[in-house]
């Protein structure tokens, strides 16, 4: 019993982390309906900012954490201005804005490589390493830390979305983006306004990652598992983002915990597939034409 | 205006030519009794560092022992020669060391990369190698066949886990291991196999045996199972990185057993990583720098050369000891017999007791460099073979 507390603590843990990843992917799908798969190389710059901050310009935490999610913020901003908005003003089809993300993303991670080095970096202790105690569980401060902060960066971004006149704006461009252009929407703004949002929870996630595991260019083999939680859960809708991060988290957890770690990506994967086979649209996606 | 050359000047620069001539042909001939020994590694490049103090290690080696007398009453000379740290070019080196220089023997290269490929010229040359650290086991034994020609004074990566294995129960005392280990990896899994084998032989309980990939970063679900089992000791064959993060998250967890490791793990940035997590742990590697027995190596080394010396110089030396060993026993600068006599070798090195085994032409049962952690400090504790 111990053992499976433990082992769901863990999983809610992972999963979190992940979330705050996954709801980049969802937030410019439902906008954009494509993919973005740049969104792991922002994820990775955001938690190279946090480290130069932190550990080379000396930063006191919180201000190289918000400097992070800053930065992150810009440059996802930058990437739509340079990457796709050339596209969209070209009414590209939607495999290009694929290969275009695709290409910054590989751009991206060169680009770190070739400058700072491909060797992982370490970030400075910020929190104690004594875990806290329950009874017979132990919860580290780190990941108490990255819980609640991915909880209450998950709760500001629902309300903003479902609460607020933007929001409500980037609903309706979600819904229909020429409409709500005849409506008076200034739809170029909502898609920045998305990337910005996507890039400060993507800093926020960078960081979050690089102070529980380090930072290294190949931080998307981790980004990818949140896009694949993310088409999970139903590419678009951000509950879904989130709840398939907690499932795609707790189940890899669990299968290493009860079954076998080595055919831990070969079970829960398989499981993905599944699911998608018999509900192609994910767990709490909406129906759409294209998904890519 | 031009001038002739005199008739007397001609006269003198062909007696010149003679005299020079006659001078290097009898200077040949008393140097007759000079044997060639090889050696390659890299020069230049990453592993240029290591090459270089290989290649120092032996030079002086040689000299000291022509100043003593030489070997068989013949002078060591020493041939050096640059891989680049390159398979194709080491091949080339050893093509031009045993076709050209006519090498007895040939020390090097310090990589497994290098080593591999030069076995076919050395079989079709007929002259041995002794390689330095190179540890990868198909150096020397490739699908249960031993190459002929091809020898190391290392042991090879596997051994580790049972050195690592032995230690924990017969010195240590401990009767229940879990293994956390790299599938990915054949160094990991080369460990893996012969620490569980070697600590059931002694009667221990392997309790866990967990698994993850390259590229994992959270090793919670893992050592959660690993937990539950209650060993005495994790053991951890794979890298730094990885260590520092399982051993922090293994402490994350509640987990307060020893953790022991293997040639992976020494590093700064483990320490810097995991000071805490990492306290008391020991390591097993190929030697220590602070181990008595290399001590008079290190000063002679550091006199002549004034430089420190890096792991590479401690096994060119034994590789060296290997070679005159060898030559000695056989009596004579063959290849083929000093060939011969190296499958028998049984010296005392200062890496330890060199025994090499006809049939894998590794030095079995060889003492490994048991390390502790302590305070942030490797420490050296004792020698050990399982």
């Amino acid at each position: 019993m111990t053992q499976f507390l433990q082992q769901m603590i863990n999983g809610l843990s992972i999963g979190s982390v992940y979330a705050l990843m996954a709801v980049g992917y969802s937030l410019v799908y439902s906008i954009m309906n494509f993919s973005n798969f740049a969104h792991g190389g922002v994820i990775m710059l955001g938690a190279y900012f946090g480290f130069y901050f932190l550990a080379v310009f000396k930063w006191p935490f919180a201000f190289a954490f918000f400097g992070a999610a800053l930065g992150s913020t810009v440059l996802a901003v930058l990437l739509e201005r340079v990457a796709y908005k050339p596209l969209r003003m070209r009414n590209a089809p939607f495999l290009y804005f694929i290969i275009s993300a695709m290409g910054a993303s590989i751009l991206i991670e060169n680009f770190v490589i070739a400058t700072i080095g491909p060797t992982f970096k370490t970030y400075p202790q910020v929190l104690s390493r004594e875990p806290f105690q329950i009874a017979a569980l132990f919860i580290g401060r780190l990941d108490t830390m990255i819980f609640i902060t991915s909880a209450v960066c998950l709760a500001l971004l629902v309300y903003f979305i479902d609460f607020t006149k933007v929001g409500k704006a980037i609903r309706a461009t979600a819904f229909n983006a020429r409409v709500s252009a005849l409506m008076g929407i200034n739809t170029d703004m909502i898609i920045i306004l998305v990337f910005a949002v996507g890039g400060f929870l993507a800093g926020v996630a960078g960081v979050l990652f690089g102070m529980k595991y380090t930072v290294y260019p190949q931080i998307g083999a981790v980004t990818i598992k949140s896009f694949i939680a993310a088409v999970f859960g139903g590419l678009g809708s951000l509950p879904g983002a989130v709840i398939g991060s907690v499932i795609l988290g707790l189940l890899e957890t669990l299968i290493s915990g009860y079954f076998s770690s080595q055919f831990r990506d070969l079970i829960s994967f398989s499981l993905l597939i599944i699911i998608l086979v018999l509900r192609p649209i994910g767990l709490m996606g909406k129906p759409s034409e294209e998904k890519a | 205006m031009f001038k002739r050359p005199k008739r007397c000047v001609v006269t003198l620069l062909c007696l010149v030519l003679c005299l020079t001539l006659g001078i290097s042909a009898a200077l040949a001939a008393e140097q007759a009794k000079t044997v060639k020994l090889g050696w390659i590694g890299s020069l230049t490049g990453d592993q240029a560092v290591w090459g270089q103090c290989e290649l120092n290690t032996v030079k002086m080696l040689a000299e000291e022992l022509n100043d003593a007398g030489g070997l068989l009453g013949a002078k060591i000379e020493v041939i050096g020669y640059d891989t680049r740290g390159d398979a194709m070019e080491a091949v080339n080196c050893v093509r031009r060391l045993t076709g050209q220089d006519k090498v007895v023997c040939i020390i090097g290269p310090n990589a497994s990369g290098q080593a591999i490929p030069i076995s076919s010229i050395l079989e079709e040359m007929k002259v041995p190698d002794i390689a330095t650290v190179a540890t990868n086991p198909k150096v020397t034994v490739v699908d249960g066949k031993t190459k002929p020609f091809n020898f190391r004074v290392c042991f090879i990566d596997p051994y580790q886990g049972a050195v690592a294995a032995g230690f924990a129960f017969d010195v240590l005392g401990l009767r229940k291991a879990a293994v956390l280990y790299d599938v990915a990896d054949d160094y990991s899994q080369g460990l893996t196999e012969f620490f569980v084998k070697t600590f059931t032989e002694k009667g221990g309980t392997v309790v866990a045996k967990e698994a993850f990939k390259f590229g994992d970063t959270d090793f919670r679900p893992q050592l959660s199972k690993i937990k539950a089992a209650n060993p005495d000791l994790i053991f951890m064959p794979y890298f730094f990185k990885e260590v520092a993060l399982s051993s922090n998250q293994a402490r994350e967890l509640g987990i307060k057993c020893t953790l022991m490791g293997g040639d992976g793990w020494p590093s700064e940035v483990l320490i810097e990583m995991a000071k805490e997590a990492i306290e008391g742990s020991y390591v097993v590697n190929h030697l220590d720098f602070d181990d008595p027995d290399v001590m008079d190596f290190k000063a002679r080394y550091i006199k002549k050369y004034n430089r420190q010396v890096e792991l590479n110089g401690f096994l060119a030396h034994d590789a060296f000891l290997m070679f005159v060993d060898a030559v000695k026993r056989a009596n004579s600068f063959d290849p083929v017999a000093i060939k011969n006599a190296l499958e028998t070798t049984n010296v005392k090195g200062i890496t330890g007791t060199i025994r090499i085994d006809k049939d894998t032409h590794n030095p079995e049962g060889k003492e490994a460099a048991i390390i502790k952690i302590v305070d942030g400090n490797y420490i050296f504790q004792q020698k050990y073979a399982p």
